[in-house]
């Protein structure tokens, strides 16, 4: 008869098991992926400062460059883009044009002396350059984040918990940022 | 791997910090306890009530305020203003990296390049960098040297390392004042006070409790910058900023800029990036890893 009762153990015990290692994977997908929501509202902060920055500048430059008109455009069309909706991706990629319109927009800037002296002009350089650095990293944050959430839904035993989630998508480095850290020393 | 290491770290650095309450909190109870029995043999009973008080005080302090006591010792300003917007841009963006809060940010004056981290968790910690660091450095090594404090930070070194440096501050004034008295009680002693007992049994019982005291304290702070420590947030800022050559290159800087003049405590100067109070070329009594090694290593990644 005693075989009964350690058969019901033995039982009781495995699903107690099983439900332990489930709630151990079903949390830490879950605190992984609000990871991921974290980092991309880090992005999000900066890429907001960036949009608020951006039309002073394209005002104090106007001042001294009226007739470029073509890349204020170009920078005022990838500001709207970066922010206004779209996937994650779409957003990123509207910011790297917008790094890229910057600079343009900064290399012309060198051929007007006075605005370059400007002490307003020099700011918006220093706030512009620290924000660009800080959406780097948070990139950088946001795609170690994807990483560690993509390995624990792919890999046995997180996938049998995965509950058919998606891999998250990476937010691709642009290639001119590659080629700038390597020309820099 | 990299992210089980980093794991690994945070519970050693639990442990170490535990451990470290535990040994001082000993050292607490012998000490009062002698104090009391030589001084007053009739009260002993209230050697546990004091010494708990005193351990509670303590611990809870150097917790609470190890890293204000660090920064005022070092003479750290808060970087503020315009001129160190680079400097609290550079820490922000490492620390978002890293995914902690952006710690608070200081400077110290001085024309040596060195930094430090302290606090006691990521969401109380500061960093700390000197003028000459900011001023010697291009942006890719200043984030190099930042990401290797922030490293300090993630990996909770910072609160074993903080409560070192008072520890160590602590056992220099206990010192200070046991030997000062030691010469007082010696002439007292020796001339006048013919009942002995008393003031020749602190004596002997403070000259004990120095005797194990001393390289106790010797050998935590050979341990609290222990290699492993200093390579590992190597490595990890790395990670952080995935470019070894800003870190590698701004030793190398340091290595050739520094004269080892800072003139620090020495009860602080394990928290330093590098050696503070010694040149990089003097390897002797060398309490931090050797840069050549760092620069190999990181040139190797």
């Amino acid at each position: 008869m005693s075989w009964v009762v350690w058969l019901a153990v033995g039982v009781a015990l495995i699903v107690a098991v099983f439900i332990l290692v489930l709630v151990y994977y079903y949390n830490r997908i879950r605190v992984l992926g609000n990871r991921i929501e974290e980092a991309w509202a880090q992005i999000d902060v900066q890429l907001k400062k960036r949009y608020d920055l951006i039309p002073n500048l394209v005002e104090t430059v106007k001042g001294y460059a009226r007739h470029e008109r073509e890349i204020f455009e170009k920078v005022t069309e990838a500001r709207e883009r970066m922010v206004s909706g779209g996937s994650r991706e779409e957003r990123m990629e509207a910011s790297n044009e917008l790094t890229g319109a910057l600079r343009t927009l900064f290399a012309i800037a060198e051929n007007y002396p006075d605005l370059k002296a400007g002490e307003n002009f020099r700011l918006f350089q220093e706030q512009l350059d620290g924000i660009e650095s800080k959406i780097a990293y948070a990139r950088q944050y946001y795609n170690s984040s994807v990483l560690m959430y993509n390995n624990v839904i792919t890999t046995i035993p997180g996938s049998w918990f995965a509950g058919g989630r998606q891999k998250h998508g990476f937010l691709e480095i642009p290639e001119e940022e590659r080629r700038a850290v390597k020309v820099e020393f | 791997m990299e992210r089980l290491s980093f794991h690994e770290e945070i519970a050693r650095n639990r442990r170490s910090s535990l451990l470290l309450a535990v040994l001082v909190s000993v050292i607490l109870f012998a000490l009062i306890y002698v104090l009391v029995y030589a001084f007053a043999p009739a009260y002993v009973v209230l050697a546990l009530p004091i010494s708990v008080l005193f351990i509670i005080l303590y611990t809870y302090g150097s917790y609470r305020y190890g890293d204000g006591v660090v920064l005022a010792a070092t003479n750290a300003k808060p970087a503020e203003g315009r001129q160190y917007q680079y400097l609290r841009d550079a820490v922000e963006g490492v620390s978002i990296a890293a995914g902690i809060p952006a710690p608070k940010v200081y400077v110290v004056e001085s024309a040596e390049m060195n930094a430090f981290a302290t606090g006691r968790d990521p969401e109380h910690a500061s960093v700390a960098v000197t003028t000459g660091l900011l001023k010697a450095l291009n942006r890719l090594e200043l984030e190099g040297v930042i990401a290797h404090e922030i490293s300090h930070i993630r990996n909770r070194d910072i609160l074993f390392m903080t409560l070192v440096a008072v520890l160590v501050g602590m056992a220099a004034i206990i010192s200070h004042i046991i030997l000062r008295s030691y010469r007082y009680g010696a002439i007292r002693g020796g001339r006048r006070d013919r009942r002995g007992g008393g003031i020749e049994l602190v004596v002997l019982a403070a000259g004990f409790v120095l005797a194990i005291f001393a390289p106790i304290v010797v050998r935590l702070v050979q341990f609290a910058v222990s290699r492993r420590r200093e390579y590992l947030a190597d490595a990890s800022a790395v990670e952080l900023t995935r470019y070894p050559e800003g870190l590698a290159s701004a030793l190398e800087d340091i290595m050739r800029g520094n004269r080892g003049e800072m003139k620090v405590s020495e009860a602080v100067s394990h928290l330093f990036f590098v050696d503070p109070n010694r040149s990089p070329l003097d390897s002797l009594y060398a309490t931090h890893p050797p840069i050549e090694e760092r620069v190999k290593r990181l040139r190797a990644m």
